[in-house]
């Protein structure tokens, strides 16, 4: 009897593999040896790329296909790894769909693009570089590093991020931001929203501006900012008292307010056309 | 010098071509040299339009021939030279066809100046033309560049497209009410980096779909 499972168990196992084999998936396992601050790219058209921290000298790459329309090239050039989705004629989101996950030595700087795919990329110290059109992007306890994120409608969710410039471009997603603070942030888009969650830390610059989409930031009462809001056709509104500030434009009850609240040591630029802006207390 | 330094003394250095700090940041900075190539190709096709509509000669007939309507200048007499230069010369008539003169060349002034001048039909619609010529030729150029861009997407991912043409669409959308800001009030710097904003936003969507964006 136990036989006849272990036998039954075999084949179903072996079926399953030939399944999979027959229809092109396959794992590839990619390791490399790298010194400090080394430069990881991976280009994956369609899939998800997620990155996490590993050993201080190690790049450990698993790509996993789903088709034989897509390959995994790749390339060591000193310091700097590149891995690419190489899809052949014929391959669409997806048979040419490649899952990457990724581990890197804390300090590596990251470079990801996937046009469907989410990318994701945590607990970093060196710069990271996303670009995706429609999927997610999602960054998190990235320090003392820049982070540069382009999508076209993918939405944005940057948690935690501190000590380094934060530039943000999307046309249509929404841009969530909790805990992010730095020298400069910096968010540019056409429709999507806006969020921003934190107090603006110490001394930095952060413009958040959109077309069309609303802008809400919503920070503590000891934020030490001075702000200026505007938006041309929508609404503006502030739940806090603001010390009086010149603005460099004409205030207009309701569509744009400026002023100071404590030491003012970081300046916020909140700037949409119609959006409505809303500066909330937390 | 950074882009924001650069850009603060941007109509010195498009009219004067800048010191050697500026040129040095333009030769560093690609972004503002690909806007300094733009405003500089928008300038010349500007010139180039307003050389194409100075008034042909049936113009200046047809005013003289309204002055002449009106009273205002009158044919001179053949014989007048000949009647004695110097009573001519006593005679107020002679202020008629210095008053026109004065008119004409008054009139060409305002012509060439544009809308900042006092309002008077002609000059208004003069370039008012000019401008509406430039904004329909960009307006070309800019639908011809999207296209070419989404073709480009429909080639290599056929799926991507209608993302592409919508969000192209709102970007153009925001670059149209970022101009109509910066151009009702040219001191407003945050109008000015909206229209910046603006055309990012249009690079990067061109730089997706033309998959160069990336280092």
């Amino acid at each position: 009897m136990q036989n006849q499972r272990h036998a039954l168990k075999l084949s179903a196992m072996l079926l399953l593999a030939s399944a999979a084999f027959a229809a092109g998936e396959g794992r590839k396992d990619l390791r490399y040896i790298v010194g400090p601050h080394s430069t990881v790219s991976v280009t994956n058209e369609y899939g998800p790329i997620s990155v996490k921290p590993g050993a201080a000298n190690q790049v450990i790459i698993i790509a996993v296909t789903h088709s034989g329309k897509v390959e995994i090239d790749q390339s060591q050039s000193g310091n700097r790894i590149d891995v690419l989705s190489h899809l052949f004629p014929g391959a669409d989101a997806q048979t040419g769909r490649v899952d990457y996950q990724v581990q890197v030595p804390p300090d590596a700087s990251l470079i990801l693009r996937s046009s469907t795919g989410a990318l994701h990329a945590e607990r970093l110290h060196g710069d990271v570089t996303l670009e995706g059109a429609t999927g997610n992007v999602d960054v998190r306890d990235v320090s003392d590093a820049h982070v540069h994120i382009k999508t076209l409608k993918g939405p944005i969710t940057l948690t935690n991020i501190h000590d380094g410039h934060v530039e943000v471009t999307s046309v249509s997603g929404e841009v969530v931001m909790d805990s992010v603070s730095g020298p400069l942030v910096q968010v540019n888009s056409t429709s999507g929203k806006i969020f921003y969650d934190g107090d603006f830390g110490s001394g930095g610059e952060y413009r958040l501006a959109s077309h069309t989409g609303d802008i809400e930031a919503t920070a503590p009462d000891d934020a030490s900012i001075e702000v200026i809001a505007r938006s041309v056709k929508g609404k503006v509104e502030n739940d806090f008292r603001l010390q009086p500030k010149h603005a460099p434009f004409t205030i207009k009850a309701g569509s744009a307010f400026a002023g100071t609240m404590n030491k003012a040591a970081s300046s916020v630029r909140l700037f949409s056309f119609s959006g409505k802006i809303h500066l909330k207390k937390r | 010098m950074n882009c924001a330094e650069f850009q603060r003394v941007l109509p010195e250095t498009i009219e004067g071509g800048g010191n050697a700090e500026h040129q040095a940041h333009l030769n560093s900075c690609p972004e503002c040299s690909g806007l300094v190539s733009d405003l500089n190709a928008i300038s010349q096709t500007a010139r180039l339009l307003r050389a194409s509509e100075e008034p042909s000669p049936r113009v200046w007939n047809s005013i003289e021939t309204s002055l002449k309507r009106e009273g205002l200048i009158r044919q001179p007499l053949r014989d007048r030279s000949v009647t004695g230069r110097s009573s001519w010369r006593l005679s107020p008539a002679w202020l008629v066809p210095v008053a026109a003169a004065l008119l004409i060349v008054f009139g060409v002034i305002i012509y060439q100046r544009g809308p900042a001048q006092p309002s008077q039909v002609a000059e208004q619609r003069a370039p008012a033309v000019s401008t509406q010529t430039i904004n329909l030729q960009t307006a070309v150029n800019r639908a011809n560049d999207d296209q070419q861009v989404l073709d480009a997407v429909g080639f290599k991912s056929p799926a991507m497209r209608a993302d592409y043409a919508a969000n192209l669409q709102n970007v153009n959308d925001y670059i149209r009410d970022a101009e109509e800001s910066a151009q009702a009030d040219p001191n407003d710097e945050e109008a000015q980096q909206s229209l910046m904003d603006a055309y990012d936003q249009r690079a990067m969507v061109y730089d997706m779909a033309l998959d160069r964006s990336m280092p």
